[in-house]
């Protein structure tokens, strides 16, 4: 029972940062129709603004904002540079963006920063762990629980309270309308960039406290598992980006819990078939909108 | 008129050309690496010991004196099928001599291809043992093979008294799989027993799992061992450690980085094994203080080291055939080599099947520093087989 707790625990950490992450695509692409495959190189971007600043003798406090900040910054600049000119054009446009934006900035960080990785000091107390209820709960899987539930809830706050937060609910709902009740598309999808680099930014700062370095490939796994999460939780749904990326975070901590040690290979092939399987059930993800018209 | 023009034209500059051609004339050595994408993180530091070993032989001449080397580099991308293509490309450029990708499989791609043109090939960094083998009787594996890491380690693991160990192991490729069962061979053979083995997925991020896994152990492992290498080692480390297991960490040369004793108190007490221990002195001191000066930074990583053995390798094999450079002569000579003096110590080919023998030295991270524990050399009987 205690082995059970404790691995719950696990899931709960793994997935609240899945579900930050699937969060970030969700906003994007509940109001633009763009899966952002760039999104992960903001978790990169927050780690060497992080380890910039850091060496440029920022106090950390002052060195994580700055890397937060930067990551806002690039979610943004983003979409001005690499978007905005292509946002009347297919949905496969964007994607290839997205793409193209993802292998650049990849490139760029080998042959700028460097192809190796760099470290990133993590404050000690982090090392740590305390014990509740008989569960070990390490500092960082903690961390991650909470920073989850409260980024989660200031978002709650901010859709359903704050003038621009209601603003990308009703553009997500129906863009066109949204616009025609005078609301500025510009500052709509500006926003969604801002949020979803934010989120990247705050799920790259709880991976990096666990690995302790940033690479120029340090984004490219999480993003496909919060793409998987949030084609789970169904496309365009905030609340089932969140949901899509706890079951996804709860399914691979069990699988690799409990899976007989000859299966284990298999786990992410497991892990995937199962995905499938609820798909099946729910074709447009489990809370995902019917689509009306093809 | 215009046509004979044209073709005196060509005629002449195909004369001039070669004429020039034959002046110089340098040994072509062509690297396919991974200059960008995953394998990035070891063959841009290979490349760079290149660099280094190239410049420095050719500031006297060239090999002997007399031969320069000019290296070409085309980036593989980190794919299989780009790989064979820039085989494919740098032959057609006249290469003598190849250097192939960081990892076994993409190092196949271009031991096909240079095989049947009988061009010589090393792998930058694979050390999966079977690639010599399976790529053909050109093929040469440079840096440590696995096997004769895992059977230092599983030696020493023993020598400590150690009695349980657990492997953390990753399919994904075959040196984070079979090295560390080499280790286990060697280590059961030394009396030790295995009583777990863990496995994970590169690039995973979370060990929360395993390491419950590994905490809900009776009795304890004395001693972990794997060869996940950055990202996946610290992070795993990290959890082991904030779980409260205090079982001793063995690791492999993927962990011969500064980010891995950078990583603080955590990292303590970590050993692992690698090509050499740049002890005051010795060829590795040397190189380090070489590579500062020519590119004006510390060397990162022991693949500036590994990859600077390469080319001087490729030397002492011109020197060996009496300045012949014909890729059988090559091929030939290299495989006959005994004890040549590269970077990281000494090097020998000669009745090895292209996989080398090399002194293996084991590291401790110590207070934030890399310290020197041993330089092992093992018996033949003692490496495990390769498998």
């Amino acid at each position: 029972m205690d082995y059970f707790a404790q691995q719950a625990v696990n899931a709960l950490a793994l997935g609240g940062t899945y579900a930050l992450l699937a969060l970030g695509l969700a906003v994007v692409f509940s109001i633009l129709g763009l899966i952002n495959f760039a999104h992960g190189e903001l978790m990169t971007i927050t780690g060497y603004g992080l380890v910039f600043s850091l060496a440029a003798g920022v106090p950390y406090p002052g060195a994580l904002i700055c890397g937060v900040a930067l990551a806002v910054f690039c979610a943004v600049a983003m979409e001005r540079v690499a978007f905005r000119p292509v946002r009347r054009a297919s949905a496969t446009t964007m994607l290839l963006t997205s793409f193209a934006v993802s292998s650049i900035l990849h490139t760029a960080f080998q042959n700028f920063i460097s192809a190796r990785p760099k470290p990133v000091p993590v404050p000690e107390w982090l090392g740590g762990a305390f014990t509740l209820a008989g569960i070990q709960i390490g500092a960082i899987p903690s961390l991650s629980i909470l920073v989850t539930v409260v980024a989660l809830a200031t978002l709650v706050w901010f859709f359903q309270s704050a003038q621009t937060g209601l603003a990308m609910r009703a553009a997500s709902e129906d863009f066109a309308v949204t616009r025609l009740m005078g609301i500025n598309a510009n500052r709509v999808i500006a926003a969604s960039f801002a949020i979803s680099g934010f989120l990247a930014a705050v799920a790259g700062i709880l991976w990096l406290f666990q690995r302790g370095s940033v690479d120029p490939m340090m984004g490219f796994v999480p993003v496909l598992k919060a793409f998987i999460a949030a084609v789970l939780g169904g496309l365009g749904s905030l609340q089932g980006a969140v949901l899509g990326g706890l079951i996804l975070g709860a399914t691979e901590v069990m699988l690799r819990a409990y899976l007989p040690e000859a299966l284990l290979g298999f786990r992410d092939a497991i892990a995937l078939a199962l995905i499938i399987g609820l798909l099946i059930v729910f074709p447009n993800g489990l809370m995902g909108r019917p689509i009306q018209a093809r | 008129m215009k046509r004979i023009v044209a073709c005196f034209y060509i005629a002449l500059s195909w004369l001039f050309a070669s004429g020039l051609a034959h002046a110089a004339d340098p040994l072509k050595i062509g690297f396919v690496g991974g200059q960008t994408g995953y394998m990035a993180q070891c063959d841009q530091p290979n490349l760079k010991g290149m660099e280094l070993a190239v410049a420095q032989i050719n500031a006297k001449g060239g090999i002997d004196g007399k031969l320069p080397i000019e290296l070409i580099a085309r980036d593989s991308r980190s794919e299989v099928a780009p790989s064979a293509v820039m085989a494919q490309e740098l032959l057609s450029e006249g290469v003598t001599v190849m250097i192939s990708p960081c990892d076994v499989d993409h190092s196949v791609a271009v031991a096909q291809i240079t095989a049947a043109a009988q061009v010589p090939t090393i792998s930058s960094c694979a050390s999966t043992p079977s690639l010599a083998s399976v790529g053909g009787e050109f093929m040469f594996i440079n840096c440590t093979p696995d096997n004769l890491q895992g059977g230092v380690l599983g030696k020493y693991a023993a020598e400590q008294g150690y009695k349980r160990a657990l492997v953390l192991v990753s399919r994904d490729t075959p040196y984070t799989y079979q090295l560390p069962m080499y280790f286990a061979d060697a280590f059961k053979k030394a009396g030790g027993e295995l009583i777990g083995t863990v496995e994970y997925k590169l690039g995973q991020q979370d060990f929360a799992a395993e390491v419950t896994k590994i905490k809900a152990l009776q009795p304890q492992p004395d001693v972990i061992m794997t060869s996940a290498y950055e990202p996946d080692f610290p992070a795993f480390l990290k959890q082991l450690r904030s779980a409260g297991v205090t079982a001793a960490v063995l690791g492999s040369d993927g962990l011969d980085s500064p980010t891995i004793w950078g990583l603080g108190a955590v990292a303590d007490g970590v050993v692992f094994s690698t090509a050499g221990f740049p002890v005051e002195g010795s060829s590795l001191a040397q190189f380090a203080s070489d590579y500062k000066q020519h590119f004006g930074e510390e060397s990162q990583t022991s693949f500036n080291a590994t990859g600077y053995d390469i080319i001087k390798i490729i030397e002492a094999a011109v020197v060996a055939t009496g300045d012949k450079t014909d890729g059988k002569s090559i091929r030939d000579a290299i495989d006959n080599l005994q004890d040549v003096q590269v970077a990281t110590g000494k090097i020998t080919y000669r009745g090895l099947n292209r996989i080398p023998l090399r002194s293996v030295a084991l590291n401790k991270v110590q207070d934030g520093k890399k310290t020197f524990v041993s330089t092992v050399t093992l018996q033949p009987g003692e490496i495990p087989p390769p498998n």
